[in-house]
């Protein structure tokens, strides 16, 4: 089948850009319209995406396009793009997520005098993660991955007003230049080795593709780590992590954006994109696993004692994100997209549900909530299936995927599997936590009773996404292997029923665990708590790496930066003081020199003799 | 050793003097009284070399004769510019002759 | 010290005299108050300062130097004090800074001046300067210095114009 509407794929990007220009000029004087502007432009994209998905599905052939932008000696910069059946992909999960917050967001935000300019961030948040998918070179991509960092800032600390959304954009902006760093020392290095310094992804498939003869094995690990550093920042991997959590300082449908769809994804597409360079490098490959698989089973116990509804899902996120790390260090790619394909729509889903929420109680502490689940049906049973898809419940989408994932872990080595699945627990528990915290029980606080369900232009995204949510594990059963051929060409491999088994176990036995202690209480949690103070302590304080970070990085940065500000005001600035107050001393002495009397002339002219005599003849005065 | 040394020193002595009353008075004619001072304590340099310099000569008297004589023009001038001044500020103190500064 | 080593001389001997009156006239025509006084004791050095000349064999010199700077500059000098009123001289303003200095630039130059002739060594007079010197001078005057004579005579009459110009007391001038 002919590539028709490939060609146009430029037009995915360039729309919710166009939206964003629009906003931009405009923005003042939309209001509502504004908002139909980005929706709608949003719409386009996901409408083309889909499109492009369905010519794909059909058996279209690769599509690419670049021209050159910069040349310099032999080595060219190109521009283009590149339409794949991983791009493709990525770009129907980017679109669907974000054309669902938009429309959710013209709920959620409607009250909001910025609600252009907050559309115009979201319009072009998404043109730079559509952009970075489709980019088919290293250095566009870098390109487009900075300025999702940039949208992140902007929309973290969207309400500037807040002291805490500033810093905590200021945190993320911060954080992820850690790893941007590596990411940019990844290219540069790539730009230096590769033959032709070529930085197109097609290349750089033949040269890594070929047992990376052109370029040896400590190099391409490096880069190979590099690359990882890039994505550790941006999908929040521990130890830089720290940000997304205070990243829900946002508005909830940017959580719902950055959690799902477009900043932490990047990080997991990146690896997915470089992955040739990861299997020529296994020491790569393995750092990779496991830190993914930390990073899992270390945010899913942070999660269990959170308070907030928006940072338990925020450590969930993070979690789940090592998982997708887990599957692409097992060497998975198919596992870890499709964990990232189900998990953009049930964490989008999770995340608006809350949303809706927070907008009907106006907190986030779930020690607040309570026995809204018969006030708020939709919200709570929409919530309840992203729940249950994120704890790995049969048939619901996270079930298929987490279990891709655990059989290739599996297969490569048992203590990531066993990791995996106690994560896999972990999130049953805290999930089920959540839920009964916030849904089920009486109200704690009277204000609340009168909470009520969100308008229908939040809900709607909330059951279409449920939906999704539903049916999106059945592109790939451990019986019916289509999407990890349709995304690789290769027949995903499945490790018969163990892992299955185990991770369903882990699951339900979570959700049961939850259930006896929040809801039926037969496990009294108090005293559960009280018999370990420390871990709980720990837990709630997220292992103190804030509190690690601030003492190690930031103060000692802080110290540096009042030495260097004291070197700048006593040292730099004195000097130039010391010119200035020198020049003034000077012209003050000129002036009261130049009295007119001349005595004063003369007693100058005398001195000058002595001196002059002095330096002229002086030695021989001895 | 010839007595050249201790004229040189006491012209010297002499000039310093007269600097000294030229940089500090304020009285306009005594500044002009130590500007002679300083006149003769050159003179004295003039006729001690004359005598005891390496080939004696009366060149020296002829210098000192005309220095008096510019001495003598310049005290005249001098204290005429003395009389308009003090015709004009009713002062003679040279800490007021701030005219260069206008 | 100089000449300490030397036998004690007339000519050393007058020589210490006059010198010592010439700097007490001197610091003396310093630290007077009234000016008058200091115009006398100026006359005063003027004079010790005419007999080392003779001392020196400038008898003539000497003899010029009583009659213009004790017979005319000193008069001329009397006479600018009595054509201006000299009231402020009791409450004469201290300027400790300017004494200073002045003392400090004044004393660097004598020191300066003092090791030079210190530290120089004059060769002995090559002969004598003739017995009659006025003669000589004389002579000199009016052969080999005629026209810086001359013009001295000039420069003289010049003074003498513009110091009746200046002091030409005009109609609008105030007292």
């Amino acid at each position: 089948m002919a590539t028709v509407f490939a060609a146009y794929a430029w037009l995915v990007p360039a729309l919710p850009l166009a939206a964003f220009a629009l906003l931009t000029a405009f923005g003042r004087s939309l209001r509502t319209t504004g908002a139909w502007v980005a929706i709608l432009a949003s719409l386009g994209s996901l409408a083309l995406a889909l499109l492009i998905a369905g010519e794909r599905l059909a058996g279209a052939e690769d599509y690419s396009q670049s021209f050159n932008w910069l040349a310099f000696g032999t080595a060219t910069l190109s521009v283009g793009i590149d339409v794949t059946n991983l791009t493709s992909l990525m770009m129907v999960v980017v679109t669907v997520v974000g054309f669902l917050v938009n429309v959710y967001s013209y709920g959620y935000m409607r009250d909001d005098e910025r609600m252009t300019v907050f559309y115009a961030y979201v319009s072009l948040f998404l043109a730079s993660m559509l952009g970075l998918v489709l980019a088919d070179n290293l250095l566009m991509l870098y390109i487009f991955w900075e300025l999702v960092g940039v949208c992140s800032f902007l929309l973290i600390g969207f309400w500037y007003h807040k002291p805490e959304a500033r810093d905590a954009a200021k945190k993320a902006f911060i954080v992820t230049r850690v790893g941007d760093l590596g990411l940019l020392i990844a290219v540069l290095l790539l730009f230096w080795y590769m033959p032709g310094h070529a930085l197109d992804f097609t290349s750089i498939g033949n040269v890594f593709g070929n047992d990376g003869g052109a370029i040896s094995a400590g190099i391409t690990t490096l880069i190979a780590l590099l690359i990882f550093l890039g994505a550790v920042g941006k999908s929040g991997q521990f130890p830089l992590h720290v940000w997304l959590p205070d990243a829900m300082e946002g508005p909830t449908p940017i959580s719902a954006l950055i959690h799902a769809a477009t900043m932490v994804a990047a990080g997991v597409f990146l690896v997915a994109r470089t992955f040739v360079i990861f299997e020529a490098s296994p020491a790569a490959m393995a750092t990779v696993a496991a830190i993914g698989a930390f990073t899992a089973i270390f945010a899913a116990t942070i999660a269990l004692a959170q308070n907030d509804i928006k940072r338990v899902l925020a450590y969930s996120t993070v979690s789940q994100l090592g998982y997708m790390m887990l599957g692409l260090g097992v060497g998975s790619v198919v596992a870890g997209m499709f964990h990232l394909f189900t998990h953009a729509f049930f964490k989008a889903l999770l995340f608006l549900a809350a949303g809706s929420v927070i907008h009907a109680v106006h907190t986030q502490d779930i020690r607040e909530m309570g026995g809204l689940g018969s006030r708020m049906k939709t919200t709570a049973w929409t919530f309840g299936i992203g729940a249950l898809a994120l704890a790995g419940i049969p048939p619901l989408a996270g079930f298929w995927s987490k279990d891709a994932i655990l059989a290739a872990a599996l297969e490569r080595n048992p203590l990531l599997f066993v990791v995996g699945a106690v994560t896999a627990f972990l999130t049953a528990l805290y999930m089920s936590r959540l839920f009964y915290m916030v849904f089920a029980g009486k109200p704690k606080d009277d204000s609340h009773a009168h909470a009520h369900e969100s308008p229908a232009v939040m809900t709607a995204p909330l059951v279409v996404l449920a939906a999704l949510s539903v049916i999106a594990g059945f592109v790939e059963t451990p019986w019916y292997g289509w999407f990890g051929e349709w995304l690789t060409g290769e027949a995903a491999h499945h490790a018969g029923y163990l892992a299955m088994i185990v991770a369903t176990a882990a699951g339900l036995l979570g959700l049961y665990l939850g259930w006896l202690i929040w809801q039926k209480g037969t496990i009294d949690r108090k005293a559960l708590a009280a018999r370990m103070p420390g871990l709980v302590r720990v837990l709630e304080r997220k292992y103190y790496i804030d509190e690690f970070y601030d003492l190690v990085f930031v103060r000692s940065l802080r110290r540096l930066g009042y030495v260097l500000r004291a070197i700048d005001g006593l040292v730099v600035d004195g000097a130039v003081r010391l010119v200035a107050v020198t020049a003034q001393a000077v012209g003050r002495l000129n002036t009261r020199m130049q009295s007119g009397q001349l005595q004063g002339y003369l007693l100058a002219a005398v001195f000058s003799v002595v001196i002059l005599v002095l330096a002229v003849a002086g030695r021989r005065l001895w | 050793m010839t007595l050249l040394g201790s004229y040189l020193t006491l012209a010297a002595v002499l000039f310093c003097l007269g600097l000294y009353g030229v940089l500090t008075k304020r009285n306009a004619i005594v500044v002009l009284l130590s500007l002679e001072l300083m006149l003769n304590a050159v003179n004295l340099n003039l006729i001690a070399f004359s005598k005891y310099g390496m080939i004696p000569s009366l060149t020296g008297h002829v210098f000192t004769l005309f220095t008096i004589s510019v001495a003598a023009a310049e005290a005249a001038v001098g204290v005429a510019i003395l009389i308009v001044f003090y015709r004009r500020r009713v002062t003679v103190n040279v800490d007021e002759f701030d005219e260069l500064r206008r | 010290m100089f000449g300490l080593n030397l036998d004690i001389t007339g000519e050393l001997a007058a020589f210490f005299i006059l010198a010592v009156c010439a700097i007490t006239g001197a610091v003396m025509a310093l630290n007077l108050t009234r000016v008058i006084h200091s115009v006398l004791s100026l006359a005063f050095t003027f004079i010790s300062l005419a007999g080392l000349y003779v001392l020196l064999g400038a008898e003539f010199a000497a003899f010029v130097q009583v009659l213009v700077y004790v017979g005319a500059v000193t008069i001329l000098m009397i006479f600018g004090i009595m054509m201006t009123r000299h009231d402020h001289e009791s409450q004469e303003r201290q300027r400790p800074l300017t004494e200073a200095l002045a003392g400090i630039g004044c004393l660097a130059l004598f020191g300066i001046l003092f090791f030079t002739i210190r530290g120089t060594d004059f060769p002995a007079p090559a002969g004598a300067l003739p017995e009659d010197n006025v003669g000589e001078l004389g002579r000199l005057i009016f052969s080999g210095f005629a026209i810086p004579f001359e013009l001295m005579s000039v420069l003289l009459t010049v003074a003498f114009v513009g110091a009746v110009m200046l002091a030409r007391r005009e109609e609008d001038d105030l007292p």
